[in-house]
């Protein structure tokens, strides 16, 4: 079953690899697995490839002999496959239920704010990130107690009704994805993975076994277009 | 494919008789090189419609999403990694790693171990470039230590670390001290035990000297891509089903235990994958661990991970993969408890 790898077929397997990242680079897909930060090396490692490929073709039309070439490089195709064939979404739902919904403690205590922090609420709900306020709800109680915000994610439903508005916090890749969640109260759960703004009163956090859960007392569910860049 | 078993990489001599009458216009590689093309071609066109209704299982695309992205987010670094060992393999002379290492090896390990802070990247960069550095003459202790350091005590690794412990200086301290011991413990434990063993594949020099240098450089870059590409694949795909399988709720149930809880951060650190530049992060997020645990992690993350194992097994043969896996990951683990207690 095994084919041998031929120079000129190594040489093809390598400008679809490379034009796969060149395309992910150019269409932004690329936002779904990496951080926006590694834009320019993949960019430059899809061309680097194009080019080794194509400076083979030239060069090697004026030699006669070829190597024999490793034969694992035909599992290069498995990726380049997926992309074309499964479209691999961004991480949502699914990801974000694999892992708990409790907030870690922040690594360094931020400065107590204190309430004024947020200024007079005459502008309405403040807009604010979903991995901020997952984390600040449950330990920056103060700051956070009787205010108003409006958070921008994706639908997580849990059981018995209840439902996380969601992000995904990449640091690097998809690999080290973690989900940021918060306890959405008062208002029916709309559809698995919906992008949605809601706006909401802070909400005494949820307790559960390994931690505490931030939670928001809804009053407005606004279905809204995933952003270009679906993580935090 | 009658050649198909002359044809093999990993036996370079065995096609260096037949390439004189196999020239790349043979009609069985124009037919391979159609078949694959229309493949190709065809997927990318009819691919989407033609599979529409096939994976659609959140679970699937789950791990598809995880697999290309350990993927995608490899590749440049493997692409860097090629690139500088097809560089040290033309360009720099053997005669250059003689003079500028120790004549000892056991003096050679140090060097090579501090000599890791340059190469800027994620572990997948540091395996070719290592290869390398064995086929232009260098000790393997001193090649394995490289190997070991490069990812871990890079000044991209140590400034990630500062950034996800803020206010913790120590912590960085204790993840380069603890890296740098274990390349180096690594690299002696090779000349103590390895040496003469017969289980490392020596990479091989395919190249004649009097090629052009260009042409070596080429040569061994596209080879060496193929081959650590492949094994990287694999790898990837390793990660992404472990990091959709393994539920992340059971770490809670041993966060209280020392012992415990270091080995079970060492083995998440083998199993997730995690871009060495990425690691603290995450480290930095399992607050319900100890810091040595934590320590663990990031120690052990660099040097052993599903990815790294399979393009290690690809490089240097599954014979050494087997051995010096399990090795670094219990002196990865034994110098962190130490390095942990001393210092926490």
């Amino acid at each position: 079953m095994v084919v041998v790898l031929k120079r000129n077929v190594a040489g093809l397997v390598i400008v679809f690899v490379g034009a796969a990242m060149v395309q992910l680079t150019t269409s932004g897909t690329y936002l779904r697995y990496v951080k926006p930060g590694m834009r320019w090396m993949l960019l430059a490692a899809g061309v680097v490839l194009i080019a080794l490929a194509v400076t083979d073709v030239v060069v090697r039309s004026r030699q006669t002999h070829d190597h024999g070439l490793p034969r694992a490089a035909w599992l290069l195709l498995v990726p380049v496959f997926a992309l074309l064939v499964v479209d691999p979404p961004a991480l949502g739902a699914d990801a974000a239920q694999r892992q708990s919904p409790v907030a870690a403690k922040p690594a360094k205590p931020a400065e107590p704010q204190g309430n004024a922090y947020w200024g007079d609420e005459s502008h309405g709900p403040k807009p604010i990130a979903v991995r901020d306020y997952s984390v600040w709800a449950v330990w920056e109680k103060e700051t956070m107690q009787g205010r108003s915000f409006q958070l921008t994610g994706f639908v997580t439903p849990a059981k018995n009704g209840v439902w996380y508005v969601t992000r995904i916090g990449l640091t690097c890749c998809v690999a080290d994805g973690t989900a940021f969640m918060v306890e959405a109260r008062g208002h029916a759960a709309p559809p698995k993975n919906q992008w949605i703004m809601v706006t909401g009163k802070w909400a005494e956090p949820t307790k559960r076994v390994d931690g505490d859960v931030a939670a928001l007392t809804v009053d407005t569910v606004k279905p809204v277009t995933a952003p270009v860049n679906p993580y935090e | 494919m009658t050649t198909a078993e002359q044809h093999t990489a990993e036996s370079p001599e065995s096609s260096e008789s037949s390439e004189s009458s196999e020239s790349s216009e043979s009609p069985g590689s124009s037919i391979a090189f159609t078949a694959t093309l229309v493949l190709l071609v065809g997927a990318a066109l009819f691919g989407r419609r033609v599979f529409a209704g096939w994976f659609t299982d959140d679970g699937i695309r789950t791990w598809a999403t995880m697999f290309v992205g350990v993927t995608v987010q490899a590749l440049p670094f493997l692409v860097l990694g090629v690139l500088l060992s097809a560089a040290l393999t033309a360009f720099v002379p053997a005669s250059f790693f003689a003079k500028a290492l120790p004549k000892h090896p056991a003096l050679a390990v140090p060097v090579a171990s501090a000599s890791g802070v340059v190469l800027p990247g994620c572990e997948c960069a540091s395996v070719p470039v290592s290869a390398a550095l064995m086929n232009r003459g260098v000790t393997p202790a001193a090649a394995i230590a490289f190997l070991l350091s490069a990812p871990a005590i890079n000044p991209v690794v140590l400034a990630s670390t500062a950034v996800a412990f803020p206010g913790q200086p120590k912590v960085v301290v204790a993840r380069a001290v603890t890296s740098l011991a274990v390349s180096m413990i690594l690299g002696w434990l090779w000349l103590l035990t390895g040496k003469g063993g017969s289980w490392l594949k020596m990479p091989k020099n395919r190249h004649a000297h009097d090629d052009p240098k260009f042409d070596v450089f080429r040569s061994a870059m596209l080879h060496d891509f193929l081959h650590a590409g492949g094994f990287l694949v694999v790898g990837a795909a390793a990660a992404a089903t472990l990091n959709v399988v393994v539920p992340r709720a059971w770490l809670d149930h041993v966060a209280g235990n020392l012992l415990l809880s270091v080995v079970i951060l060492g083995l998440l650190a083998v199993l997730l994958a995690i871009c060495s530049e990425a690691d603290a992060f995450v480290a930095a997020s399992l607050t319900q661990f100890s810091l040595t645990a934590r320590l663990a992690f990031m120690v052990v993350g660099p040097i052993v991970d599903v990815k790294l194992i399979a393009l290690q097994t690809g490089t240097f043969g599954p014979k050494f993969a087997v051995r010096f896996a399990p090795a670094t990951f219990v002196v990865a683990l034994l110098a962190s408890l130490l390095i942990g207690w001393w210092l926490f």
